[in-house]
């Protein structure tokens, strides 16, 4: 109701979309960012004991150091971060609890990232650990990782309140014929941060294929988004990037850290089955969420070429099924993988492997 | 062609016990019921409680409101199938009904009657009378402002199976339709079930006829939208000046939903919300711009009755 509508698909067999939103983008944006094209990937074989998935808080905040080092070009911690963040900043971190208490952006990564944003001067009132759903923040505890003060939401109290979305921020599609046709984004996205650290895990996605940068700040942002994907042929493959393209969420979302020190490699989301879980044990850096999820194309289609599992690439409809599985070569969706490259044309990232600038860290 | 909505029936307790329950309606506030002949006179006899007769033979029969969550189906939607009586009091608006809703389901039913403006007998359990009460005397507060109701489908009835299932869709869809004899120009959507364009025989699909409908309406024009919720059903009342919305929600007898949001067509810049069981409640994210009013009803409960008034 506050902006003229923006309609944004154009392919014939595309849903249309209508987007409102009062924000314009920023100057620079936060989205691709400063470094479009580069990702910085870490990898720490001590920082997760796999037997009993132990997080060693000390190797990880090794990871986050020379991570956002290289990313940087900084030699100071200090000035890494005031890179991205002042002390006026409200700065939200974006986690991931899909599959938590299994999966999820693990607390001790979460914690290095606050205690990086106060030694700059950020108090910790001014920082919001958030997610969309309580039951699932509830089992995860990030509040006892944090100082005192640190602020720990959740968009949805009770599952299905649409009061803790803004309304004047939404996108408008018709799926399937469902009545709610719209999708709100967080209320405090669009009203109290100045700034978001996206903070997703590796994961392979049913639906979406993969899911990381872009379906955080996406799916993880806006109410009522589960309609995307209610039949084999799901929605996800313009639905992600159209969602993460609404201001002011690629403006205000600055920096992207990947979690991969555990990984799901399918029957994602989710984690309910220990044995699609795998550890990584990896971090990715950067500020182009489309080319850190390019890569976790390639980790995931690596680890089901090891389990045997076909690509999430393969479209074929003898591996359909109506019902969940516990069988690696069948899904009940059409994995949409191509969102990512989709998001690049909406101008989110670079998806061309051969132009994105990869620096690794092995400690 | 206008309607007046006919809102002002009170629905009524059925009671088919003898006067030795008095004690069980007395504890529930219960003071009318309506009582099956043979019943009649030992009724009368006793105090605190009157009667009416009424013999259920001759009453058209209601299943209770409800809906069915359907668990066991694979689907992201969640939209759950809401057993409404909509369609059944369009068609008979004359009819006189007949309920057998048990628990607190008994005050969803009293209030889906009440909004459809028929005749209604509700027909409960111990635990269903207090709320039925609860209800009634909510329904009795509600003051009739007697507006037009609005809709701009012309649905033309033609009594059979088929127009029953689609109007019953319409309804759960709040699609906001009135039965005409013949097509009405006035109208911005005139749907004939067997025509051309709404065809029944052979492979009938009434949820794709339903689609169809939208389709051709287009939101755009719908009077009203309500998001944040598959199981609230609205009828809408009104004109230029003032709107009334009266907003069922079928969980409401087991829990309240959230909150919805509401989008009514056209500008009402003040409100009152009056909610079943609920002292009072303010509105969230209220906007009345050019076009339409948007306002969000936090913890909606089995029924709220919003008022939109124009005007500055």
């Amino acid at each position: 109701m506050a902006a003229a509508p923006l309609l944004v698909s154009t392919e014939p067999k595309l849903p249309q979309y209508q987007v409102v939103t009062p924000y314009k983008p920023a100057d620079p944006r936060g989205v691709p960012g400063r470094y479009e094209g580069q990702v910085v990937r870490v990898h720490a074989d001590k920082s997760i004991v796999e037997e009993t998935e132990k997080v060693d808080p000390q190797v990880v905040r090794r990871m986050v150091s020379e991570g956002m080092k290289s990313l940087t070009g900084e030699a100071d911690e200090r000035d890494v971060w005031a890179r991205f963040f002042s002390p006026k900043d409200v700065v939200g971190i974006k986690v991931n609890c899909s599959g938590a208490p299994n999966i999820m952006s693990c607390p001790e990564l979460v914690a290095d990232i606050v205690t990086n944003l106060v030694a700059i001067g950020l108090p910790p009132r001014q920082i919001y650990i958030y997610e969309k759903f309580q039951n699932q923040m509830n089992s995860v505890k990030y509040e006892s990782y944090v100082p005192a003060g640190v602020n720990v939401w959740a968009a949805e109290s009770q599952r299905g309140s649409v009061a803790g979305y803004d309304p004047g921020v939404h996108v408008e599609a018709n799926f399937f014929g469902e009545e709610d046709t719209r999708s709100s984004l967080v209320r405090l996205v669009s009203e109290k941060l100045t700034k978001i650290i996206n903070v997703p895990n590796m994961k392979e996605h049913q639906a979406a294929g993969v899911t990381g940068c872009l379906k955080n700040i996406a799916y993880g942002h806006f109410s009522n988004v589960d309609r995307s994907h209610r039949s084999a042929k799901t929605n996800t493959y313009s639905f992600i990037g159209t969602l993460a393209a609404v201001e002011p969420i690629p403006s205000k979302t600055v920096l992207h850290i990947m979690d991969g020190l555990r990984g799901v490699w399918h029957a994602g989301p989710f984690s309910t089955d220990k044995k699609f879980r795998f550890f990584p044990k990896k971090m990715m850096f950067g500020t182009d969420p489309v080319a850190m999820d390019r890569l976790l194309i390639d980790i995931i289609e690596e680890k089901r070429r090891q389990e045997n599992a076909p690509s999430i690439f393969d479209r074929s409809k003898e591996r359909l099924i109506t019902r969940r599985s516990q069988d690696a070569n069948v899904n009940q969706f059409i994995r949409e993988p191509g969102h990512i490259e989709y998001a690049a044309g909406l101008g989110l990232g670079v998806y061309d492997i051969k132009q994105i600038r990869i620096r690794s860290i092995e400690l | 062609m206008i309607f007046l909505w006919l809102a002002t029936l009170l629905p009524v307790l059925y009671w088919d016990a003898g006067p030795e329950t008095a004690a069980v309606l007395q504890k529930a506030g219960i003071t009318h019921i309506a009582v099956p002949p043979a019943l009649e006179s030992q009724w009368k006899r006793l105090k605190g409680v009157s009667t009416s007769v009424v013999d259920i033979k001759g009453l058209t029969e209601a299943p209770v409101p409800s809906i069915q969550r359907n668990l066991n189906e694979a689907s992201a939607t969640r939209r759950p199938w809401i057993d409404s009586n909509g369609w059944r009091f369009l068609r008979e608006p004359k009819a006189r009904f007949y309920t057998k809703a048990p628990g607190a389901a008994a005050a969803l039913a009293a209030a889906e009657a009440f909004v459809f403006g028929v005749e209604s007998f509700v027909q409960t359990d111990e635990a269903g009378l207090e709320p039925l009460r609860r209800m009634i005397e909510f329904l009795r507060q509600i003051e009739d402002l007697k507006l037009p109701e609005r809709a701009n489908i012309g649905f033309i009835d033609d009594g059979s199976e088929e127009s029953g299932e689609i109007m019953n869709l319409m309804i759960r869809k709040n699609l906001l339709f009135r039965i005409v004899a013949a097509p009405d120009s006035s109208l911005d959507l005139n749907v004939r079930p067997g025509s051309k364009e709404y065809p029944v025989a052979g492979g009938f699909d009434p949820e794709a006829t339903a689609q169809k409908i939208r389709s051709e309406l287009t939101d755009a024009r719908r009077f009203l939208r309500i998001y944040g919720s598959e199981v609230v059903i609205a009828r809408i009342a009104g004109n230029q000046k003032q709107v009334r919305v009266y907003l069922l929600n079928y969980g409401g007898s087991s829990r309240s939903v959230s909150d919805v949001r509401l989008r009514v067509l056209g500008r009402y810049p003040r409100h009152r919300i009056t909610m079943f069981g609920t002292p009072q409640v303010e509105p969230l994210d209220y906007v009345a711009d050019t076009q339409s009013t948007e306002l969000t009803i936090p913890k909606l409960t089995a029924f709220t009755v919003v008022d939109l008034l124009a005007g500055p």
